[in-house]
């Protein structure tokens, strides 16, 4: 079997050599956010801050921090091992047997992007601070997205051709109509 | 590419700028909100598949260089956002280089078949 590349598609983007890298940065994304979360739980008695001094520690205990009734880096984690478990399952030819779970996948690592890059507004503009590791930890959210848009775009193409062709796109969009 | 790394340095820059030059107020705060937008909309565009995000770079150049017209800037904060949201504005109109096809992109998702056998 040749590797299944969607039509009109120079590779296949549900590949492992498209999937494991991103499945690589959203679990070091969740070792990061995972131990910003056990030190404002209070697990850690102090944060690993090499460049701004007093900034993680006041960023991790700051009001919009705790708006949440748990640490905003738990969410931060959860949300990591959520794109490091759908960005996993599946087979390399997911874009069409299981468009739900690139739809998710998409879906999971957008929106974490987007509240990472309002936290790193936050930060010098309410607190006049910065946090190291809160940056990294932004920084592999935004690297993610790019990479991982190219198979919901591949699924949705394929939804399309589906619903085109007046096949149910309830049954393709649950893998029930791949070939 | 190099548009997009070009816009990525410049808003790192633009994220420095109020530490390094001194000045503060709304200017600092307007660039710090400016940049972090830049460099993650620049970042997500380096992907060929997601290379129209760089449109959005043109709408945060246009409003960096209002603002800072606009906002009470010091001189050289002023002189310095306008000449980022220049270079920021102008950098997204250079698409670069797309090596990989896509099945038509995004816009496959709204062509009809009619339209599709045009082309």
């Amino acid at each position: 079997m040749g590797e299944p590349i969607p039509p009109g598609w120079t590779y296949n983007p549900s590949s492992w050599g498209q999937r494991l890298p991103l499945v690589g940065l959203a679990l070091l994304g969740f070792l990061i956010a995972g131990y910003l979360a056990l030190y404002q739980w209070g697990v850690f008695p102090t944060v690993w801050e090499p460049f701004f001094g007093a900034g993680s520690r006041r960023i991790l205990h700051s009001g919009v921090s705790r708006l949440l009734p748990f640490p905003d880096a738990a969410l931060g984690a959860l949300s990591y091992l959520a794109d490091a478990v759908t960005g996993a399952i599946g087979p390399r030819d997911r874009w069409r047997t299981m468009p739900w779970i690139t739809v998710i996948f998409g879906v999971a690592v957008g929106p974490l992007s987007a509240v990472s890059i309002l936290l790193v507004i936050l930060q010098p503009v309410l607190y006049q601070a910065w946090c190291t590791l809160c940056l990294a930890s932004a920084v592999i959210s935004i690297l993610m997205i790019g990479p991982a848009m190219d198979e919901v775009l591949a699924s949705l193409q394929f939804l399309r051709r589906r619903q085109l062709s007046n096949r149910s796109l309830w049954r393709a969009f649950w893998g029930l109509d791949p070939a | 590419m190099w548009a997009r790394i070009l816009a990525i340095v410049l808003g790192l820059w633009l994220e420095a700028a109020p530490a390094v030059l001194g000045y503060g107020g709304l200017a600092a705060n307007g660039d710090r909100v400016v940049a972090p937008l830049i460099v993650g909309f620049a970042v997500v565009a380096v992907a060929e598949v997601m290379r129209p995000l760089r449109w959005v770079t043109l709408v945060l150049g246009i409003w960096l260089i209002i603002q800072a017209w606009t906002f009470g800037y010091p001189p050289v904060a002023a002189l310095n956002a306008s000449g980022v949201g220049v270079v920021v504005a102008i950098c997204a109109f250079v698409r670069g280089v797309i090596r990989q096809r896509y099945g038509g992109g995004w816009s496959a998702l709204v062509r009809t078949p009619v339209q599709q056998a045009e082309e």
